[in-house]
């Protein structure tokens, strides 16, 4: 029956599949400038060979793709090794960074790729870019060039995008929102039904994004008001943050806090629930959402991320990448794997069996996708996130320095959606990103 | 004559605990000394010896400033809290009473809960609809910011701590009042001396070894206070409870800057050192009057 369901599904999904496979994977800005990295061309076909990959997940979750690569290699085997995510960094830290050859492929968190790659913690793969560039869309082909050189692959997307409560916009007497990306909501759209939403009782607030304090979430804001994505330079070691569009994206989150249109003082986890605790009307979060409310007793819908009048619509994006250790001993084996994991559509499809996370090459997550409209609620979700990932998804900005940025930015959006003056907190923050980045300069 | 034979013996024996001391002590301060002497090249890992730049940078960073000022306003009032509330609890448990094994417990009890399981529980007390305020609001107090509240946020904090640490130090000053010999109170009495007097001329002067372990113990643990800061409010509002053992994580796990974070170990060592020596010196004065 489950099987049933799947190629049935799978099925439906041809003609996603092919509508996009046609509007074009990539018609990228980044192509690699030199492939001055040649591919391995060792035989890997008949000497028994180890390859050790490491990373955070469960290792169930990697077994269906391990399965798969090993049919197709029977000679190979990939040994898995889970390292806590809070570990992760330290661990490449130490034996990606001292040289250690017992890893060959690991997990890459996206924003971190430009620091492993200019640390010489990744082996540049531009020989394998055209391939990807074939199979992912634009933003998840991008995101793993540094200094011009493509240093991953891609295997996991993410996008953002609204749920709200059809009973709470029946009681107010407000019309559901589309779900077709072409007539998406506003901000102000969203403030103006809060507003109702309040004054008619239908629910305590109005609205609350998941990662209420996370540049993921809020770079889309900022960009859709025209701000950019608020780091500049050539060395992309300079904060703009306080030009008219990152200006007005902080003040309208800061209203948007002291109207009562979003919560104050929930974070972390504590979001979620705000939806399914029917407190809220509107709920901008991501795909794994779509599983996490299917257990809820909400009559909700999807509809897409919202964006400001007048400005760009604009959306979140990315996940993880797999890189190789450039001191790996099996680099043909190695990048034969991150081949099969992430630009063969159905080795990547195999990476999301296991766990509700989008794929990123652009066939298997047109395969994928129409699974997550299982739930009738979800339904227009499949062409919502295929909408988003081709057109408006924005990555983070590749620099050397997002991880201090990351944090510290975090704590400063705390602050302001707390009430603190925007000019001064900003100022500050812009202090200590710089003063973080002396180890940079 | 005798102990020289057990020289060598007894340098067996001492020797585990002495070569730990050396490996897991003393050599890895020291190499944290050499770091926070040095600059490293975060895409090379080529170290630079740069003196004390390291310290001088910090110092004169406002963000520190503002830390190390936050730090010791926090120490100045925990730790009396501490120990006072610590002291009278101790001071009321000694007596019997009805319930009083049953409310004992439930003092001792958050001892029992991981801190960072404590520091979520109490985030969600403190939200600004969360169970406090909602108590507060329903005897006709307006809804407080808490941790959310730069002028709140540092003496949540405290709150939070002393919630979990004044029981466990009760406990030591418990053990402390049970081992003083019921004679002395008993001669007490016969000399007709009533409560008040006891407390302060029996009791305090006879507690005053668990006492002053509990202050310096105290002390040294709130100096290295760090996950409830990292859960409740990651060093904010606007750095009002940036406690410098954060920072120092912070500096070393987020940023990657171990020179610095180094040099800010060893600032923090010199605060508890001067602290500490406070202690004992004012303690000892104490005693000799």
């Amino acid at each position: 029956m489950k099987n049933f369901l799947k190629s049935s599904l799978q099925f439906a999904s041809l003609g996603l599949a092919s509508a996009l496979v046609l509007t074009g994977c990539a018609s990228s800005t980044t192509t690699a400038e030199e492939t001055s990295a040649a591919a391995p061309t060792e035989d890997i076909t008949s000497e028994p060979i180890t390859l050790s990959f490491m990373g955070p997940e469960a290792p169930e979750t990697f077994v269906p793709v391990i399965e798969g690569f090993e049919a197709l290699y029977p000679n190979i085997s990939v040994n898995y090794e889970q390292i806590p995510f809070d570990q992760l960094a330290t661990t490449i830290e130490q034996r990606i960074g001292s040289g250690d050859s017992s890893v060959d492929v690991y997990t890459v968190d996206q924003p971190w790729l430009a620091q492993y790659a200019a640390k010489g913690y990744l082996e540049d793969l531009s020989y394998l870019s055209d391939e990807a560039q074939a199979a992912m869309p634009e933003a998840m082909y991008d995101v793993n060039f540094y200094d011009g050189k493509m240093f991953a692959v891609s295997v996991w997307n993410s996008t953002q995008m609204m749920f709200y409560n059809k009973d709470m916009l029946d009681t107010a007497g407000i019309e559901y929102p589309s779900a077709d990306p072409a007539e998406r909501w506003t901000w102000e759209e969203i403030d103006a039904a809060s507003q109702k939403i309040i004054d008619s009782g239908a629910a305590q607030y109005g609205y609350l994004l998941e990662q209420v304090i996370a540049y993921y979430q809020f770079q889309a804001i900022a960009e859709s008001a025209g701000g950019g994505s608020g780091i500049v330079g050539d060395d992309m070691l300079s904060l703009d943050l306080t030009n008219e569009g990152w200006t007005k994206a902080l003040t309208w989150y800061q209203d948007s806090f002291e109207s009562g249109h979003q919560p104050t003082g929930v974070g972390g986890f504590d979001t979620g629930p705000m939806f399914s605790d029917k407190k809220l009307a509107f709920f901008v979060g991501g795909p794994w959402d779509i599983g996490i409310f299917g257990g809820n007793d909400v009559n909700w819908g999807v509809a897409p991320h919202p964006y400001f009048e007048g400005g760009e619509a604009v959306t979140p994006t990315g996940s993880w990448s797999w890189g190789m250790n450039p001191a790996s001993e099996n680099k043909a084996a190695a990048a034969e794997f991150l081949k099969y994991a992430s630009i063969n559509p159905e080795g990547n499809l195999k990476t999301t069996e296991a766990l509700t996370i989008v794929p990123a090459n652009a066939e298997a997550a047109a395969a994928y996708l129409p699974g997550l409209e299982g739930d009738p609620r979800a339904a227009g979700v499949a062409n919502i996130m295929l909408y988003e990932t081709q057109n408006t998804a924005r990555t983070r900005p590749t620099t050397v320095g997002y991880v201090q940025f990351d944090s510290l930015f975090s704590a400063a959006l705390e602050d302001i959606r707390n009430g603190t003056d925007i000019s001064s907190r900003i100022a500050d923050l812009t202090a200590a990103v710089d003063d973080a980045w002396m180890l940079f300069k | 004559m005798k102990n020289k034979e057990l020289l060598p013996a007894l340098g067996l024996f001492l020797a585990p605990a002495l070569l730990a001391l050396i490996g897991m002590r003393l050599i890895p301060a020291v190499q944290a000394f050499v770091e926070s002497l040095l600059k490293t090249n975060v895409f090379s890992g080529d170290k630079t010896f740069v003196g004390f730049d390291n310290y001088i940078s910090l110092a004169d960073n406002p963000d520190f400033q503002n830390t190390l000022m936050v730090t010791l306003l926090f120490t100045l009032i925990v730790n009396p809290l501490q120990v006072v509330s610590a002291l009278a609890l101790s001071l009321l448990f000694v007596r019997k009473f009805p319930f009083s094994r049953l409310l004992r417990s439930l003092v001792i009890f958050p001892v029992a809960v991981p801190p960072a399981v404590s520091a979520v529980m109490w985030s969600a007390m403190y939200r600004p609809d969360g169970l406090l305020n909602s108590i507060f609001t329903s005897i006709g107090i307006p809804t407080q910011g808490f941790i959310l509240d730069e002028k709140q946020a540092l003496m949540s904090i405290i709150v939070m701590l002393s919630w979990i640490g004044v029981g466990y130090w009760m406990l030591f000053l418990l053990a402390g009042i049970n081992d003083i010999p019921d004679e002395i109170y008993e001669a007490a009495k016969l000399d007709g001396a009533g409560y008040l007097r006891t407390t302060f001329s029996v009791t305090l002067p006879l507690l005053s070894r668990p006492l002053s372990f509990v202050l310096v113990a105290t002390t040294i643990s709130n100096f290295l206070v760090f996950a409830p800061v990292l859960i409740l409010t990651k060093g904010g509002p606007n750095g009002s409870t940036s406690l410098l053992m954060h920072d120092i994580f912070i500096r070393a796990y987020s940023f990657g800057d171990i020179g610095r974070a180094n040099a800010a170990v060893f600032i923090l060592i010199g605060l508890m050192v001067v602290a500490v020596s406070l202690q004992f010196f004012l303690l000892r004065r104490g005693n000799e009057q």
